[in-house]
């Protein structure tokens, strides 16, 4: 699936939502696939289930995986995005902590903008190979 | 008050004097039912103590513990039926077999579920012929683990559950805790001093420092509190930004701190100060605010 980092700043039920969105998006999960359930994939990742099954509600409420009564949880038939005042909100938050860290290490901006490729790239190609 | 809303376990006022000694000073805590409440501190903070009051194994100098809505020292016998305990050291008579300690136990509990405790033991690879003696330290916490939950406890109390254990026992010990939570929903209360293990599971903690409760709260609130920032200038700038703090270092002309009441604008007013020429800040792990918290040289 995915990793979690438990020591990051981003509480552990976004990086779950987010992680899930991911592969949505990268086409690792499509429309209708059944998503693990909450007890399989706490254990996967080694996390609370209530922490999970959070994570999982708001997915749902946010249109992206729909529940069906006894059968389970899927991916939604056209899963929504993220409104784009959300998305670059996200962004925001992350690349100050991204520009953060790479000032603390004293990275130029190339540097910084070239490896933010290297890993955009990384991450599209892991999925592609896992589908 | 119904059922679902009192807490599992609720200390209130507790204090434990041995002799002169007070070994938890004024103590409360609530936890709250389906959690994960995990309890910190050093050595010596008066964790054991105040987990003995609470399961009624001991009477506290003053105040009182309740467990599941009842007096834990008055309720002790009929309570432990619903509280499973793994102790720090397990225990139990040496030359007993597994499934004789099983037998034991099947009599005490109404709600035993044999299948339950079968289906654990060989899950760990442990055979329930062998004797208690034999097993090693990690095979007796698993014992002792399957002998709780299979009690069906509506509260399970683990006393450092992974001190001891290697890598591969304690990763097993926190699926059979997670699996357990996800299918029934068990309050666990837990001391430990693996940080790591429990940054991932707890849903609240509270930290004891010298008798006391230094803090107690949602963990996701905690780490949203607390940053370690630096900066180049006095530590007086982060009074201007009414930062507070727990620890402060200075390095040459700069400034390490952690503060307790993080949030971003008052940082970005620390970072945009004429005096200051950079600053960043840095998330801390559970491990890196508990040394904040109770640490040498810690304030709080």
């Amino acid at each position: 699936m995915f990793d979690i980092n438990p020591t990051d700043a981003a509480p552990i039920w976004r990086q779950i939502e987010e992680g899930m969105r991911r592969m949505i998006a990268l086409g690792a999960l499509k429309p209708g696939d059944t998503v693990p359930s909450v007890r399989e994939l706490a254990q996967q990742l080694r996390v609370n289930p209530n922490t999970v099954a959070r994570a999982y509600q708001r997915l749902t409420e946010h249109g992206v995986f729909a529940v069906r009564r006894g059968e389970g949880t899927f991916v939604a038939d056209e899963p929504s995005q993220p409104k784009k005042s959300e998305r670059n909100e996200t962004l925001r938050d992350a690349s100050s902590r991204y520009a953060g860290t790479a000032i603390s290490v004293g990275a130029s901006l190339g540097d910084a903008v070239d490896e933010l490729n290297n890993s955009y790239d990384k991450l599209v190609r892991e999925h592609r190979r896992k589908v | 008050m119904n059922q679902a809303e009192t807490p599992a376990i609720r200390i209130a006022g507790m204090t434990v004097r041995y002799g002169r000694r007070v070994a938890v000073d004024a103590a409360s805590l609530e936890v709250p039912r389906g959690s994960v409440y995990a309890l910190l501190g050093r050595n010596g903070a008066g964790k054991s103590s105040l987990v003995r009051c609470a399961l009624g194994q001991q009477r506290a100098s003053s105040g009182n513990a309740q467990i599941l809505g009842e007096d834990s020292w008055k309720h002790r016998t009929h309570l432990m039926e619903r509280v499973g305990v793994v102790a720090e050291e397990a225990d139990a008579p040496p030359e007993m077999r597994v499934e004789q300690l099983a037998a034991f136990c099947a009599r005490l509990y109404s709600r035993w579920d044999q299948k339950a405790f079968d289906t654990r033991a060989s899950r760990f690879g442990i055979s329930t012929r062998a004797r208690f003696g034999e097993l090693s330290k990690g095979q007796k916490k698993q014992v002792s683990l399957a002998l709780a939950l299979a009690a069906a406890p509506d509260l399970i109390v683990l006393d450092d559950p992974t001190l001891g254990l290697d890598v591969v026992a304690r990763k097993s010990l926190f699926e059979e805790v997670i699996a357990e939570l996800a299918d029934r929903g068990t309050t666990i209360f837990l001391t430990t001093h693996d940080l790591a293990g429990v940054e991932s599971i707890a849903d609240r903690v509270a930290i004891m420092d010298g008798g006391r409760i230094a803090l107690d709260e949602e963990l996701e609130a905690l780490k949203a509190r607390f940053r370690r920032i630096r900066f180049s200038a006095q530590p007086l700038a982060l009074e201007a930004a009414s930062f507070r703090t727990t620890l402060v270092k200075r390095w040459g002309t700069g400034t390490e701190a952690v503060v307790s009441n993080y949030d971003d604008l008052a940082f970005e007013r620390l970072r945009s100060s004429a005096t200051i020429q950079s600053a960043d800040v840095s998330a801390m792990t559970l491990e890196e605010i508990f040394i904040a918290v109770a640490g040498e040289g810690a304030h709080s």
